[in-house]
């Protein structure tokens, strides 16, 4: 099929306008984050800095502290536990709920859409309550449990839809050549789900880099805070917001999930197409 | 811990003659009807321009998705900075454009600190959508359109016709997991207007949350939650209804 010039050139037309405005706002931080500080708001307000004021003072100063590092370390404990933890147990929920007949499967597969259906944060009254009871309440590592169940059901879900297509054939080769359950988890039904075991995770990853709700419900002490509740403290913390460390703040805390987001980019398409589409 | 007394539906009661929840409700369900089909309308149409070029493709899936990846924390305090009564906004509406004789306190009312949020959501959405879609349109058989196209069927019956039907599954999907996404939006409010004026703007998450952790109602928040929870699982019974009805229809047919 021809397609008439001009029809394609307006749609990179389009498409030009519109990333231009998913990127408005992000520009907009960065450039406010290259400002002197001083002002609570310039005035004219200037969507670029001017040349001769552009300066890295916010960016110097908040390198400068250790606080940052510390709630920096601390969110990547909190990701990375929260992204292993995660993967382990939904492939291997959903091996068995994928590959296994067995008595209770439906009603096992039913709790897990109602938990994807019902999410962490609006339970997040009676989930403080089993905090309190299970004492995990201002603890880093009392953020992991609460994150992992709360990206479990998605994830099986996701796993779920790749292990179903696993061709029965190979599988039975493998029994016939003496493999037991484990080995088929771990040789075949794993490797085969990879697409979709990496883009859950890092789907699972952002959420727990993310996450705020939770983690300023439950965490008090400064030295153990993660990176949104430290940039989020910034905001309220002084009678007025020094918006240009809240920003320098926030882009640095974006590199890490854009430099995931990059790496992994392949796979986060292919693995939720699998688990979507198929919907 | 204090002696705990049963106590019936006393919350549940108390829950449901509070202005101030069904306040919170309302937002809950404006925000959810608004932000839902703009995302999807806007994220198909944008996976449509994508999935017709053939270069930067991947440029521009990458790009419409930074939104995306962006916390919510902080696209929340971009936007509150942008949106605040000094902020760029109001001076490029009042000293640039010079449609509006003074600075609007977008963040002091209602329906615009709402609208605010909404416009957060919406932004923060459409490249969830566009990846989603993209990948639906991908699967959709070429040799239908080319046998429409035989058949002289123009772009607008194309897209009614073929498209919309082929991705029939993915746009029941993602209208369920964009409606509880609507209906646990927390953090933009919270940093955006905070739930102000007077509780004017909560949704029903901040409203709980403001209830538990402000007045320590927790038996009263604790009914907001399960109310919120009832809802969303009776919604999606229906939504997930739809979808088999659609599976159905589709074994029928194939």
């Amino acid at each position: 099929m021809k397609e008439k010039k001009s029809v394609i050139f307006f749609r990179y037309a389009l498409l030009t306008i519109g990333v231009i405005l998913s990127c408005l706002p992000m520009i907009y931080m960065i450039s406010t984050s290259l400002r002197p500080n001083g002002a609570l708001y310039e005035y004219p307000p200037r969507f670029f800095p001017q040349l001769q004021d552009v300066t890295v003072e916010n960016y110097q100063y908040i390198i400068s502290q250790n606080k940052f590092y510390i709630n920096f370390f601390n969110s990547v404990i909190v990701s990375v536990s929260t992204v292993a933890l995660a993967a382990i147990i939904s492939s291997g929920l959903a091996f068995v709920i994928a590959r296994f007949q067995f008595p209770g499967r439906k009603v096992l597969f039913g709790f897990i859409i109602v938990t994807m259906i019902i999410p962490g944060t609006t339970l997040i009254v009676p989930q403080f309550e089993l905090a309190v009871k299970l004492k995990v309440v201002n603890k880093l590592w009392g953020l992991i449990p609460f994150y992992t169940a709360w990206v479990i059901p998605f994830s099986t879900f996701m796993i779920k839809g790749f292990m179903e297509n696993i061709p029965d054939e190979i599988i039975e080769a493998a029994t016939i050549d003496g493999a037991d359950i484990f080995t088929v988890f771990f040789r075949i039904a794993i490797p085969l789900s990879t697409p979709a075991i990496a883009s859950v995770s890092i789907f699972n990853f952002l959420t727990a880099w993310e996450e705020y709700p939770w983690a300023n419900t439950v965490i008090n002490d400064n030295a153990i805070r993660t990176l949104p509740i430290a940039i989020a403290g910034f905001f309220g913390q002084h009678q007025f917001t020094q918006w240009g460390y809240v920003f320098a703040m926030s882009a640095l805390s974006l590199i890490p999930v854009i430099l995931v987001f990059i790496l992994f980019q392949k796979y986060f398409v292919t693995g939720l197409t699998a688990g979507s589409v198929k919907g | 811990m204090r002696q705990q007394e049963f106590i019936g539906l006393q919350n549940y009661r108390e829950v449901l003659a509070d202005k101030f929840f069904w306040t919170s409700f309302t937002n809950t369900i404006v925000y959810t009807l608004v932000t839902v089909p703009l995302q999807m309308i806007l994220g198909l149409f944008v996976a449509i321009l994508v999935n017709g070029i053939k270069k930067f493709q991947v440029t521009f899936r990458v790009l419409n998705y930074l939104p995306v990846i962006t916390s919510w924390v902080i696209a929340s305090l971009i936007f509150r900075y942008v949106f605040n009564t000094e902020g760029l906004l109001n001076y490029f509406l009042s000293q640039v454009l010079h449609v509006t004789a003074s600075n609007i306190r977008w963040l002091d009312s209602r329906w615009s600190g709402l609208t605010v949020a909404m416009i957060l959501g919406i932004w923060k959405g459409i490249g969830w959508n566009m990846v989603i879609f993209l990948a639906a349109l991908q699967q959709v058989p070429i040799d239908l359109y080319e046998a429409a196209a035989i058949d002289g069927c123009n772009g607008i019956q194309k897209f009614f016709k073929i498209t919309l039907p082929g991705i029939k599954g993915t746009i029941l999907f993602v209208w369920v997991m964009l409606t509880i996404g609507g209906f646990n939006v927390f953090t933009s409010i919270k940093m955006i207007t905070g739930g102000n004026p007077a509780h004017q703007t909560d949704t029903i998450l901040t409203w709980m949350y403001y209830k538990a952790f402000s007045t320590g109602k927790f038996g009263y928040s604790a009914a907001v939650s399960f109310i919120m929870a009832f809802t969303l699982g009776i919604m999606a019974i229906f939504q997930f209804k739809a979808m088999r009805n659609r599976d159905r229809e589709l074994e029928e047919i194939g």
